[in-house]
């Protein structure tokens, strides 16, 4: 009994310290939401996505840098998407025990874990140095980068999750190995996949160290890809270490916007894989 | 496709090793398919020693013994469903029709569609009832539309699971049960028309009455396939083969027809296994 007892009381408190880690943890997430909301809401208007960023003691929105944003975003994963979706499926399916897929592995993770600055550095030191001048273009090849490791790391292991027996029983009907990927394995993987897209989208659209120094910013609305252009990470960035008010005022907006779309894609991601599972 | 190159009778020189006594039908008996002094190995570990055996034509033939004696591995030679593995290799000779698929030129997409395979998990596509059969028929062969669908039909039909689908055919595969799901697998396998089907242990995740099912399905489908099963259940090696196999170690101990293997088998291990002294 006295071993019970001890029992019982060792499980209390390390529920305890449990529960008390969980809720610290929660309690900054809310507190960020919170003071983002707080702080962010009430300029909320119409008027952040139709105008263009203000001079100090101005009105004006976020138009260009939202615009900016997406913009870059879009063209990261469209470069970024197929360099991934591809190297992961050679070493989930043709590398598999090959030498070469040990040693991408290694570099990936490494680039996985790389800081981000030193990506902005890189490309501007290929993209921008000898061209002579912050692109747009810079700026997507910089977030590309990121995507590609985060990608590539899904999409082999959501490969790699696909039974063997799967994979044997579509080969023991004949089917030649580039028809069992892609309608089998794919299939089988598929949520994880894109849940894999949707979170390196997450990842970038906060990224500002990278775009320091290949897109710049541009405080006019520009699309022109070969030149600087805004986006909302590097105007909050810029705005939020400004001594004006308003300009302080929208970065806060623009850092609500950027959290809630992260959220809203976290959350597209969790359903899409819970719902890979039970189908 | 269905000539029957050179291999009729099996005399003692086909098959060496084989202490087998004809009996009234053997006159008329193929080799269909027929092993050859086969040697298999994973690494360094030799799985197989020097197995001889014939698969006759349009007859069941079922490999029993202990785990781990290389029955599964034997079956899966035979469609070079470990080609898909390195370090796995086969050496001797296995007899399609006279010619050995072991030969490096062998086409192992051609080869896997005259021989097809059901494994021990049942393995729906993710796709739907229709496509998990239609799919590989068209791979194979240019059909119309309803050339497809009266082939899915008969194949569903055959597969004896016709009545429990045919209102939901576009219905997810992985919906099934269990027995169900395996049904689909031989439907799949079926459709393609194969010359021999491999089955290995495909009940051993049923209950007994999708077993019957699928037990009395082997016996239609041997009037028109030649079959080989892979069973740990005596019992129903007894109900639906011809002849047997017992296989120990990576040895093919005994090969005759089940009524002799069952009644009075020639080897001292055979008469232990089957009456369950040991494995």
């Amino acid at each position: 009994m006295e071993r019970y007892r001890w029992r019982r009381l060792r499980n209390t408190i390390i529920l305890t310290l449990s529960v008390g880690a969980t809720m610290i943890g929660l309690g900054w997430l809310v507190l960020i939401l919170g003071t983002l909301v707080y702080q962010g809401l009430s300029g909320l208007s119409l008027a952040v996505f139709t105008e263009m960023t203000p001079p100090p003691g101005a009105d004006g929105g976020l138009l260009n840098p939202i615009i900016g944003s997406l913009m870059l975003t879009i063209l990261a994963v469209a470069m970024g998407t197929p360099v991934g979706i591809l190297a992961g499926t050679y070493m989930a399916e043709y590398g598999k025990y090959a030498k070469l897929t040990v040693v991408v592995r290694f570099i990936n993770d490494i680039l996985l874990s790389a800081p981000s600055i030193v990506i902005g550095l890189f490309v501007y030191e290929i993209l921008v140095a000898p061209l002579g001048h912050f692109s747009g273009w810079a700026g997507a090849v910089a977030l590309a980068l990121i995507v590609i490791p985060v990608v590539l790391r899904t999409t082999e292991d959501m490969l790699s999750l696909v039974p063997k027996e799967l994979r044997e029983s579509a080969t023991a009907l004949g089917l030649p190995r580039a028809h069992v990927i892609r309608f089998v394995s794919y299939r089988a993987a598929r949520a994880g996949i894109i849940t894999g897209v949707l979170l390196a989208i997450a990842r970038i659209s906060g990224e500002t160290a990278p775009l320091l120094f290949t897109a710049l910013n541009n405080q006019f609305f520009s699309t022109n890809l070969n030149a600087p252009i805004s986006s909302l990470p590097v105007v909050i960035f810029q705005f939020a270490l400004s001594p004006y008010a308003d300009w302080q005022r929208l970065a806060w907006i623009g850092a609500l916007i950027i959290t809630f779309a992260v959220l809203a894609l976290s959350i597209t991601a969790r359903a899409l894989s819970a719902g890979g599972k039970s189908s | 496709m269905n000539s029957i190159a050179g291999i009729t009778n099996t005399t003692p020189s086909a098959v060496p090793t084989v202490v087998h006594r004809s009996t009234d039908m053997d006159h008329k008996l193929v080799a269909k398919v027929l092993v050859r002094n086969l040697n298999f190995y994973y690494g360094d570990n030799r799985a197989l020693k020097s197995v001889n055996v014939p698969l006759y034509d349009r007859k069941v033939t079922a490999f029993i013994g202990p785990s781990g004696c290389g029955k599964s591995t034997l079956l899966r030679i035979l469609n070079r469903i470990y080609s898909l593995y390195p370090h796995q290799r086969a050496e001797g000779e296995v007899l399609l029709d006279g010619s050995n698929i072991l030969d490096p030129g062998e086409d192992l997409n051609l080869l896997r569609a005259r021989i097809g395979m059901v494994f021990q998990k049942p393995t729906p596509f993710p796709m739907s009832i229709y496509e998990n059969i239609a799919f590989g028929v068209r791979l194979f062969e240019k059909l119309g539309r309803a050339e497809i669908d009266e082939r899915v039909q008969s194949a569903l039909r055959r597969a004896a699971i016709w009545d429990e689908v045919k209102d939901k055919l576009q219905a997810n595969g992985l919906s099934l049960s269990g027995g169900q799901q395996q049904r689909l697998c031989i439907a799949r396998t079926v459709a393609l028309r194969p010359e021999v089907i491999l089955l290995d242990e495909p009940c051993s995740a049923l209950d007994p009455i999708s077993t019957a099912k699928i037990e009395e399905l082997i016996d239609e489908l041997k009037d028109d396939y030649t079959i080989a099963i892979v069973t740990h259940n005596m019992q129903q090696a007894a109900r639906v083969s011809d002849y047997t196999a017992f296989m120990y170690l990576g040895e093919l101990v005994e090969f005759d027809t089940t009524s002799k293997m069952f009644t009075s088998p020639g080897d001292r291990r055979t008469q232990d296994y089957i009456t369950g002294r040991f494995g």
